[in-house]
Order: C-alpha cells, then sequence, then structure tokens
C-alpha cells in the first residue's frame, strides 16, 4: 500500500514536470496581461531543438574526436530549447504588442506553426541522421534520476524527495524565484500592475511595451523548457512525432488551476500528473479507461466553475489578459 | 453577386476535375507504352511494369518510432531493391491518424498513380475498404486487418504475420530471465491481435518456467510513447522484471534500462535502445510479402485475399539474443522451440487450454481447449482471432 503510494506520487511528479513548466511560462505571460494559447507551440518548438542541441553536440564532439560531457550536453539542451521557445514568443510579442493582432487568434497560429516546426525539422533531421535522432548513452544518463548521496537512501522520503530527474527541481526552482519575483521585488509589482491595468502603469511611468515583451518571452522559453522534458525525458532523447501533443493545452489550462500563482501550480501540476498516471496505479473494478482519461479535463471544469462563483479578486485572471494596450485608445 | 460566386465554384470545379483526369490518365498512358516492349500476356499490356509501377505506403507513424513503421519501412527498402524500383516509385505517407486523414492520403496516393497502395495500421481498414470500392483499377492490401474476404472486393486484401510463434519463442527468453515471476506487458488495445500476441508470449514463458504470471496493461493507443513508458513504469513498479510490449515505440524498452529491469521488444532490435535491457525481439520481414505482392501485380498472377506466413517462412524471426544480460541456456531453449514450430510438433496454442474474454460487442465469450487439440490461430484468416484471457495472465484496468 505504501509502495503504490510512493510509485503514484513519483509517477505523478514526472507526468507533471512538463505541465508545471509550461503553467510556470504561461503564468508570467498572462501576468504582463498577454494571453499566449501558443504554449503547445512553443513547447514544441523547444522539445525539437531541445534535442537537436544535444543530439548536434555529441555529433561535433564525435566528429572532432572529443568525448560528449553528460552535463555539457544538458546545458545546451537547456539553453536552446530555451532560446526556441522565447523565439516563438517574440513572433507572438511582435504580432500582439507591436502590431496590436488579435490575441487569442496569434496564440493559435503559435500552437500550429510550433507544432509544424517541431515535426517537420524532427523528420529532417532523422532524414539526415539516417533514420531517427536519438541521442547517446552520455546525454540520457545526464537525464536520468539523480543519486543524491544520504539523501536518496532514506527510506520512503528519500524516494518521494530527492530521486527525480534534475528538470524537476529546476522546475521547481523557477516557480520559487517567479513567485518571489512576482510578489517581493518591484519589478514583479510593476508586472502586475501592467497585467491589471495598463493605462495606470503607463501613468505610473511603467513601459508597458517593454514589460510584456520581456514577460512574454521568458514565460516562452520556459514553456520551450517544459517542451524539451518531452524530448529529452519522456521519450529519452528519442525524437517521436507528436511528442508533445495534449500537453500545451493542459498547461493552459493549469494556469487557471493554478489561479495564476506559480507556487500553487506546483501543487496543482502534481495533481493533474496524478490524474493523468492514476489508471496505471489504482484500479476501480467496473470503471472503463475512458472515464480515467477524463479526469485531468473534469477537474479544470470543476476549477473553473469554482473560481467564478467565488469571484474572489486574489485568485482571478489579471484583468487586462487578452486585451492589447494602446495608449491612445479611448475607453 | 451570387451568381458570380457559382460561377467562380463551378469554374474550380471544372478546372480540379480537368486536372484529376489529367493525373489518372497519364500514368496509364506511359505504362501502357512502357510494358509493350516486353508484353508478355494480356495483363502485363494494360498493367504496369517494373519500370512503372507505382506503390503507395500509408503508415500511422514514420521509422523515427523504432518500432512498427521502421521495420515495416525495412520491408519497404529491401522490396525495392529486391524488384529494382526507383525512389520516384515509391511514395510513403507517414504519421497518417486513423481517421479521416486516413481517407485523404489514400486518395493523394491514388492521385499520384499508384497502381498498388499497403494501409499498415488496423484501423485504417474501414477507410481502406471504402477506397477499394471506389478505384476497382488500384490494388489496396492493408495489415492486420481482417475484413477482405468479407468485403468481396477483388482488389482488396489483408496480409499480416504469425507474430505469436516468434511472440512465444521471444516469451521463452523471458521467462528463463526474471527472477521475480511476474512478467509485464505494455499492450496497446484490448483486439484479438493484441491478447493472441501476449498470450503467446506468456505460453512462451511459462513453457520454461512454469511458476511465471503476466500482468497486461493497455495504453489505448498503438503509438504513444508517453503512455507507454508511463504504463511500463508503473508495472516495473508492481514488481515485474521483464517488460514486453505490443505498442510501437522504444519507450517501454528505455524505461525498463533506466529502472533495472529487462524488456522483451517487438518490431525492432531494440538493443542499440536499451543495451542492458533488451533481451530479444519479435520480428516481421515485410519485404517478403511486399515483394511477392508487388512482383504478382506486374506479373498479372493473383494476390492471395488473405496472406500470413510465419517462422517457418522466415517471415516471422528473432532479433539476436543479447547474450550479455540472457540467461544461459536461452538461445538452446529458443532454438528447440523454433525446431519444433518449423515441423509441426508444437502449437502455440495447445490443449488443454482454458480462456475467456469478450468479443467486438462486448459478449462474454470463452473456450475450452481439449488436450491433443490447438487452436488454428491465423490459419484460415490472415487476422489474429485469439481473443481469450488465460489463467495467469492478469489485466490491469
Amino acid at each position: 500500500m505504501l509502495d503504490t503510494a510512493t510509485t503514484l506520487v513519483m509517477a505523478a511528479v514526472l507526468a507533471g514536470t512538463p505541465l508545471l513548466l509550461g503553467a510556470l511560462g504561461e503564468i508570467l505571460t498572462e501576468r504582463s496581461g498577454n494571453l499566449n494559447l501558443g504554449v503547445e507551440g512553443m513547447m514544441f518548438m523547444g522539445a525539437i531543438t531541445g534535442l537537436i542541441g544535444s543530439w548536434g553536440y555529441e555529433q561535433a564532439m564525435a566528429a572532432a574526436g572529443i568525448e560528449a560531457i553528460g552535463a555539457v550536453s544538458a546545458l545546451i539542451s537547456l539553453l536552446v530549447s530555451f532560446i526556441a521557445g522565447g523565439f516563438g514568443a517574440l513572433i507572438y510579442s511582435f504580432l500582439t504588442i507591436t502590431l496590436r493582432a488579435n490575441q487569442n487568434v496569434t496564440g493559435l497560429v503559435l500552437t500550429i506553426f510550433g507544432t509544424g516546426f517541431a515535426n517537420f525539422f524532427g523528420e529532417y533531421v532523422g532524414l539526415a541522421a539516417g533514420g531517427y535522432v536519438a541521442v547517446s548513452s552520455v546525454t540520457k544518463e545526464a537525464f536520468l534520476p539523480l543519486h543524491i548521496p544520504v539523501l536518496s537512501d532514506i527510506p520512503v522520503l528519500g524516494q518521494l524527495l530527492f530521486q527525480y530527474n534534475w528538470i524537476v527541481y529546476f522546475a521547481i526552482g523557477v516557480a520559487v524565484v517567479m513567485s518571489l519575483f512576482l510578489f517581493k521585488t518591484r519589478f514583479g509589482l510593476n508586472l502586475r500592475s501592467v497585467g491589471e491595468d495598463p493605462a495606470a502603469a503607463d501613468a505610473a511611468g511603467i513601459n508597458v511595451s517593454r514589460y510584456r515583451y520581456m514577460a512574454t518571452v521568458i514565460g516562452g522559453g520556459i514553456c520551450g523548457i517544459g517542451g524539451m522534458y518531452m524530448s529529452m525525458v519522456t521519450t529519452s532523447g528519442v525524437w517521436v512525432h507528436g511528442c508533445v501533443t495534449g500537453y500545451g493545452w493542459l498547461a493552459v489550462a493549469l494556469v487557471i488551476f493554478a489561479t495564476w500563482s506559480p507556487l500553487r501550480g506546483i501543487l496543482v501540476a502534481g495533481i493533474f500528473g496524478g490524474l493523468m498516471i492514476v489508471r496505471m496505479y489504482i484500479s476501480i473494478p467496473g470503471l472503463p479507461v475512458q472515464i480515467y482519461e477524463m479526469l485531468p479535463y473534469m477537474a479544470t471544469i470543476l476549477v473553473l466553475i469554482s473560481t467564478s462563483v467565488r469571484q474572489s479578486k486574489e485568485h482571478a485572471m489579471p484583468a487586462s489578459t487578452g486585451l492589447n494596450y494602446f495608449r491612445e485608445d479611448r475607453e | 453577386m451570387k451568381k458570380k460566386a457559382l460561377a467562380i465554384v463551378w469554374l474550380t470545379v471544372m478546372a480540379l476535375a480537368a486536372f484529376m483526369l489529367v493525373g489518372c490518365g497519364e500514368p496509364a498512358a506511359s505504362s501502357g507504352s512502357a510494358s509493350s516492349g516486353g508484353g508478355t500476356d494480356s495483363v502485363a499490356a494494360t498493367g504496369p511494369s517494373y519500370e512503372t509501377v507505382k506503390v503507395g505506403f500509408v503508415h500511422i507513424s514514420d521509422p523515427s518510432d523504432m518500432g512498427y513503421t521502421y521495420n515495416h519501412d525495412l520491408g519497404t527498402q529491401q522490396m525495392q531493391a529486391n524488384l529494382g524500383l526507383s525512389a520516384d516509385q515509391i511514395i510513403s505517407k507517414y504519421n497518417v491518424p486513423e481517421g479521416a486523414e486516413c481517407d485523404t492520403a489514400l486518395r493523394e496516393l491514388v492521385d499520384a498513380g499508384c497502381n498498388i497502395i499497403f494501409a499498415t495500421s488496423f484501423g485504417f481498414e474501414d477507410y481502406v475498404k471504402e477506397i477499394a470500392a471506389e478505384y476497382p483499377e488500384v490494388q489496396f492490401c492493408h495489415a492486420t486487418g481482417y475484413q477482405a474476404a468479407s468485403s468481396g472486393l477483388p482488389n482488396f486484401h489483408n496480409y499480416f504475420a504469425s507474430i505469436y510463434e516468434g511472440r512465444y519463442l521471444a516469451g521463452i527468453a523471458a521467462g528463463l530471465k526474471t527472477e521475480s515471476n511476474q512478467l509485464g506487458y505494455v499492450a496497446a488495445f484490448p483486439f484479438a491481435e493484441v491478447i493472441s500476441g501476449y498470450t503467446a508470449f506468456y505460453l512462451g514463458a511459462k513453457s520454461v518456467n512454469p511458476e511465471v504470471t503476466m500482468d497486461i496493461m493497455y495504453t489505448n493507443s498503438w503509438n504513444d510513447p508517453t503512455v507507454e513508458s508511463q504504463v511500463a513504469k508503473a508495472l516495473i513498479d508492481r514488481g515485474c522484471d521483464v517488460i514486453s510490449q505490443h505498442s510501437d515505440s522504444t519507450a517501454p524498452a528505455t524505461t525498463a534500462e533506466e529502472n533495472g529491469v529487462w524488456q522483451v521488444g517487438y518490431n525492432n532490435d531494440m538493443i542499440s535502445a536499451a543495451p542492458n535491457a533488451s533481451l530479444i525481439s519479435a520480428r516481421i520481414d515485410w519485404s517478403v510479402y511486399l515483394t511477392e505482392t508487388v512482383s504478382a501485380l506486374v506479373e498479372g498472377t493473383e494476390i492471395p485475399v488473405d496472406w500470413c506466413k510465419g517462422i517457418a517462412d522466415n517471415v516471422v524471426y528473432l532479433s539476436p539474443l543479447n547474450t550479455a544480460i540472457a540467461a544461459s541456456d536461452t538461445q538452446a531453449a529458443i532454438d528447440d522451440a523454433a525446431a519444433a514450430i518449423k515441423n509441426g510438433s508444437l502449437k502455440v496454442f495447445a490443449g488443454p487450454l482454458l480462456g475467456s474474454g469478450v468479443d467486438f460487442d462486448n459478449n462474454p465469450v470463452s473456450i475450452d481447449i481439449p488436450a491433443g487439440e490447438y487452436y488454428k490461430e491465423q490459419e484460415e484468416a490472415s487476422a489474429p482471432s485469439w481473443n481469450y484471457i488465460i489463467s495467469g495472465c492478469t489485466v490491469i484496468e
């Protein structure tokens, strides 16, 4: 029983981590007043570029006759996926902030673009590599669960807390830093004011466009890392067509579930991850698998209902999210 | 205004129709002239020659899965080499979902002038049947399906391999290796094709290890590496120490390796993906069927409605055993069983065997094979039909 609970929690954390990263990126974005529905696209872009980054590094090292280092390969993967996600968000920012295109439409376009981008380059590089792209065991080992001496060996607790791959800890770190930034620094306050009421923020001398650009691009980069998790950890460094499909949208739903709070995001990502894999661990006789697979989506609907019933200001979407800011606009 | 719009629509339709007529007419004309040189009989005069035949493929995934589609694609390449076809005579459509996209892909292949089209995933069958009725001049071959014989269409064929024989042999490697006597099976769907496969795998393991049991968990997808990996992990967490699979990707293999257990693969030698976990894989050599069928089309001989061959014809085979990690007497045990299957003295689904399950309409069904008899799996139709869960196998749901 305890074993089942432990393994369920561990599997939930692993399934929830890409969702957490996607949701964190989107929380930062929405806090600035941009509703970027292109999370899935940016995750896809991060997934393929992260994989190509690692693979390219290995190929270059092999060509130069130098032994590849797993940590370097992982770091390259991280940076490249961040840049790719950020690039996707930059397109979105340019269209919505500078050209004031409709945010929903632009986000959807970004999703379609990113999906095509990743699958195209996945297949293209696969053909170039002679069939398929896969990283070597050096890089794979860099993404295996860590083993921290002493800590990882504590029974149960060590398993529950100290036996994940490094991206899990990285994601939690991002959540903590983002929470501190949003709620404890002046820049965070400025960003939140831009998301709530850009006209007031503008009048207070805050550069609305700059804040929106920065938050959206960095948020997109974090989404990209979430995609990198899918290609490097979930599919173990092998490019699989459409490997991110669905996760980006779950991440968008998670933002609502987390009520735009990065720390709450950690918890609800774990719950979402758990709902996705619970059928493999706890079986209720007679309950069809399809019902289990609905659970994350049903949870989202329930949260939407409960937040709209409560009408709490603190847990509401930033007031200007989804609306473009135009200084000369008359209300 | 409305008139103008109508006129534009009309013109577009006409233009498309003209375009399609040209598209269809061209290959037929060129093949006629090319084959007249070698002209042997009346069929060859109207049919394509080796220089002009166009072969289409519809795949659910692409070779990057390193599993099912990769393996089928290897068959395509081998067939191409066997028959000396050029690259532009083969059109492969990858990553086609089992939905309306399949219909589109099939029509595109027909429009591109394909004389024969292979659709390789189970869920394509309904679309293949429909299009086959519409284009009687094109041959359609569907892998793993069961409807060709009943459809009555002369240009619609089913093909598969007796993969259960390979699974049985691969099961021997698992049965000898397991320490917990608990096997885990990542299964795609609760269909006969899958149930037949894992039952054979289990029977193979049991033949060398009577203590062994097996847990089966469904992914409800042919190809979803994320879920395959999660299901494999869940099985390992239940105590299974050899994981096998009826799913398309290498995710179960890499998950087994990450968790320090062993794996038996399907479709592809997965040792390169998981050198410390993958013991052996059951594989299908699709090139045998593809070569036979494309030559039959060109030579004008009949393409069988149902085609199924196995170990005896080397259509089903095993990838090399990973001797570094397999139990010491594995190869000998597999060789003995393979020889017995080939000479007919060993039947995989041999009595006494009791099984129960549900049919397509969810009605309970059961089977009781007495000692001395056996279940004629894939002997009358190419599609597997064993649909029963036997004792020792537990489906987790």
